[in-house]
C-alpha cells in the first residue's frame, strides 16, 4: 500500500520537474526573444553613432569615430537649431495647454458642472480621427490664417494634441483633492482665488507637472503635424530625423534619435513620482 | 441676547428637506452639543452655520447682525472638521498661520500667536513638522489651533473625536473642555455619542429627523427625556407598552401622577432596574414585574439580565449573577420610568 504511494508521488515529481524545466527554457527563449526585439533596434541605432563608415556584408561598423558628433554639436549644425526650436515649440506647447487645462481641469473636476462628460470627451476627438485627416485640415485653414510655415502654427497644432492628455490628466489631479481642504481654506476666511491659489494648485501641482511633461513629450516626438504645417520653413527634431533617414545619414538620424531618446526616459522616470495611485485612480471619472 | 441665534432654518437637498424649522440659541461662552443618530441633520446643521449649504428659509444671527446670507469666508466661524482637513503641503506652523496670513496679521505677531497657540495645544517643538507626519491626535491639536488663532466668535466641532482611538479619546475630551472653559470660546460641538455630549457640554440639543427633539443642561437630557427618542438615545433601551389591563400579580405599576387607565409608553434603563427574589407582598411605587432569567452577561461592575416577562424581554443590571429560568421579581423606582402617552392604542 505504502509502496505505491511513493510511487505515485515520485512520478508526480517527475511531472513536475519535467513541467519545470519546461517552463525555465521556455522562459529564457522567451525573454532572450524580448530582449532582443527591445534591445536589438537600440543596439544598431548606438553602433551607427560611433561608426564613420559601414557598407553592407559587414557586421560592426569598417571606421570607428565621432566624427559625426562633432558635425551635430557644431553651433551651426541644423541639428541643433531643430533641438532649440525644438524644446521651444515643447516649452511653449506645455505653456499654451497649461492654460488651458487648469481652469479646465478645475471645472471638470466638480461633478456639478453640466455636460461634463460631453465636455471630457471633446478634448478626445482629434485623437478619434485619423491624424493624417485632422492635420490636413488643420493646415488647409492655417494656411488661410497665414499660420503655415510659422512656429505659432506648429506650437497651436502640438497644443491640440497635448490637450488630450493635459485635460485628462489635470481633471484627474483635481479631483483627487479632498474637497474637505478648500472648504477648510474658505472656513479660516479666505475666498474662493486666495483658495485656490494657496490649496487647490498646490495639490494639484504633482498631477499637472506629469501633464506637462507628457505635452513636452509628445511635443518634442510630434512628426505628422509638424510636417503638415510647419514644414519646410520651421524644423524640429523628427523632420530633421526624417529628411536624414531618407538621405541615408544614418549616422546623422541615429545621434538625432538618440537626443530625442534622452528627454523621454528621463521624463518617464520622473512622472513614475508624479503620477500617484490616487490620482491615476480618478482618470476619466 | 443671545451670541448665536438660529431661528425657523429650513434647509432642503433638492426634494429632501433636512432641517426642519431649527430654533436655536447660543450664548457667550456656551458650549452646545448637537446630538443624535447618522442622518439626522446635525451635520448639515453645522455646514449651514458655517454657510457651506444654502439655506431655504428662516434665518442665522451672529451677534445680532444676520448671516444667513454671507459667504463661509465672511462669518468668523470656524470649525474641526472631521477629517481634520489640514493641507498636507504646509507645515504645522503653516496650518496655524493661513487664516492669520488670510486677515493679513503682521508676520511678528502671527509668530507670537503660533507660539502661544502651540503651548495651549502642547505641540511646541513641531512647528516645522508636515502634518502627515503627525499621529491622529496631534493632528487634531493642529485642527483646533488653527480654528482658535483667528479668534473666531464660535468655534465649530464636527464628530472632532470619532477619528481617534478608545482611549486617546478620553483624554482629547476633557482637553478640549478644559481648554474652552480656560479660553472660554463659545462652540458648538457635533456628535453621535451621549457621553461625549454629556461630559462636554453645557447644554445638549437631540436632533432625529431634522428636528430638534429637546433641548437642555446634560442633566435635564438625561434624566427626565422629553421625548421617546430622547429617552432611547438617552440610553434607557427598555421599552415597553402598558395597557391597563395588565396589572395583576405578575406585573404592577404604581405612579403617584399618572392615570393608570390609559395607554402608556414606558422607557427606563436596565442600571436602574433592580432584581430581588419576591417581591410579591411589599406594595413598592414605580414597576414592578416578574420573570425569568434567559441569559446573562458580566459587564464589570455588575451583570445584565435579559428577564422574559411574556413577550416582553427586558433587561435588568444586578450585582449579583442569577441563575438562568429562576424567577426573579424587577423593580423600577418611579423617579427611572420615562412615561409617555401611547397615541397608537389609547383610542
Amino acid at each position: 500500500m505504502s509502496r505505491t504511494v511513493t510511487m505515485e508521488r515520485s512520478s508526480v515529481n517527475a511531472i513536475g520537474r519535467f513541467k519545470l524545466r519546461w517552463g525555465f527554457w521556455g522562459q529564457t527563449l522567451f525573454i532572450t526573444l524580448l530582449a532582443l526585439a527591445f534591445f536589438g533596434p537600440v543596439v544598431n541605432l548606438l553602433l551607427w553613432t560611433v561608426a564613420e563608415s559601414w557598407f553592407f556584408p559587414h557586421a560592426v561598423p569598417n571606421e570607428w569615430g565621432l566624427k559625426y558628433w562633432g558635425q551635430v554639436f557644431n553651433p551651426y549644425s541644423d541639428v541643433s537649431g531643430s533641438l532649440f526650436t525644438s524644446v521651444m515649440i515643447a516649452l511653449a506647447s506645455v505653456m499654451v495647454c497649461l492654460l488651458v487645462s487648469i481652469p479646465a481641469g478645475y471645472a471638470m473636476s466638480r461633478r456639478s458642472m453640466p455636460w461634463r462628460l460631453a465636455f471630457m470627451l471633446l478634448f478626445l476627438l482629434p485623437q478619434a480621427f485619423p491624424n493624417l485627416t485632422v492635420y490636413m485640415n488643420m493646415a488647409r485653414i492655417f494656411y488661410s490664417w497665414n499660420l503655415n510655415g510659422t512656429i505659432l502654427g506648429v506650437i497651436l497644432v502640438h497644443s491640440v494634441h497635448g490637450l488630450m492628455y493635459s485635460v485628462w490628466i489635470s481633471v484627474a489631479a483635481f479631483s483627487a483633492i479632498d474637497p474637505m481642504l478648500s472648504r477648510a481654506s474658505r472656513n479660516l476666511g479666505a475666498g474662493p482665488i486666495y483658495t485656490f491659489i494657496h490649496v487647490v494648485l498646490p495639490q494639484a501641482t504633482p498631477g499637472l507637472i506629469a501633464a506637462s511633461i507628457f505635452v513636452f513629450l509628445e511635443s518634442l516626438d510630434e512628426f505628422t503635424g509638424t510636417f503638415f504645417v510647419g514644414a519646410p520653413e520651421v524644423s524640429t527634431l523628427p523632420l530633421l530625423l526624417y529628411s536624414a533617414s531618407m538621405e541615408g545619414n544614418y549616422q546623422i538620424s541615429s545621434i538625432t534619435a538618440l537626443i530625442l531618446l534622452v528627454p523621454s526616459i528621463g521624463f518617464m522616470l520622473l512622472i513614475n513620482r508624479f503620477m500617484r495611485p490616487e490620482v491615476l485612480s480618478k482618470l476619466g471619472q | 441676547m443671545a451670541h448665536l441665534s438660529i431661528q425657523q432654518l429650513q434647509v432642503s437637498y433638492g426634494d429632501k428637506t433636512v432641517l426642519h424649522n431649527i430654533d436655536l440659541n447660543i450664548q457667550q461662552g456656551e458650549m452646545v452639543a448637537l446630538l443624535g443618530p447618522s442622518g439626522c441633520g446635525k451635520t448639515t446643521l453645522l455646514n449651514a452655520l458655517c454657510g457651506f449649504v444654502p439655506v431655504g428659509s428662516g434665518s442665522i444671527f451672529m451677534a445680532g447682525k444676520d448671516i444667513t446670507n454671507q459667504p463661509p469666508e465672511q462669518r468668523n466661524i470656524t470649525m474641526v472638521f472631521q477629517s481634520y482637513a489640514l493641507w498636507p503641503h504646509m507645515t504645522v506652523a503653516q496650518n496655524i498661520a493661513y487664516g492669520l496670513k488670510v486677515r493679513r496679521v503682521p508676520k511678528t505677531e502671527i509668530a507670537e500667536r503660533i507660539k502661544e497657540m502651540l503651548e495651549i495645544v502642547k505641540l511646541s517643538g513641531l512647528e516645522n513638522e508636515k502634518v502627515t507626519q503627525l499621529s491622529g491626535g496631534q493632528r487634531q491639536r493642529v485642527a483646533l489651533a488653527r480654528a482658535l488663532v483667528v479668534k473666531p466668535d464660535i468655534l465649530v466641532l464636527d464628530e472632532p473625536l470619532s477619528n481617534l482611538d478608545a482611549k486617546v479619546r478620553l483624554s482629547v475630551r476633557h482637553e478640549i473642555k478644559a481648554l474652552q472653559q480656560r479660553l472660554g470660546f463659545t462652540s458648538v460641538i457635533v456628535t453621535h455619542d451621549q457621553e461625549e455630549a454629556l461630559v462636554m457640554a453645557d447644554r445638549v440639543a437631540v436632533l432625529n429627523n431634522g428636528h430638534i427633539e429637546q433641548i437642555g443642561t446634560p442633566e435635564e437630557i438625561y434624566q427626565s427625556p422629553k421625548t421617546p427618542f430622547v429617552a432611547d438615545f438617552m440610553g434607557a433601551d427598555n421599552r415597553f407598552v402598558y395597557a391597563p389591563k395588565i396589572t395583576g400579580k405578575a406585573f404592577r405599576l404604581y405612579l403617584p401622577k399618572t392615570s393608570l387607565e390609559l395607554h402608556h409608553l414606558i422607557y427606563f434603563r436596565s442600571s436602574a432596574a433592580s432584581i430581588c427574589k419576591d417581591l410579591d407582598n411589599r406594595n413598592l411605587d414605580g414597576l414592578t414585574l416578574t420573570g425569568t432569567v434567559e441569559q446573562s452577561a458580566f459587564l464589570g461592575q455588575n451583570y445584565r439580565h435579559n428577564v422574559r416577562h411574556g413577550e416582553q424581554l427586558i433587561q435588568a443590571d444586578s450585582p449579583d449573577c442569577w441563575p438562568l429560568d429562576s424567577e426573579v421579581s424587577v423593580h423600577v423606582p418611579p423617579h427611572a420610568l420615562y412615561v409617555y402617552p401611547h397615541m397608537a392604542r389609547s383610542a
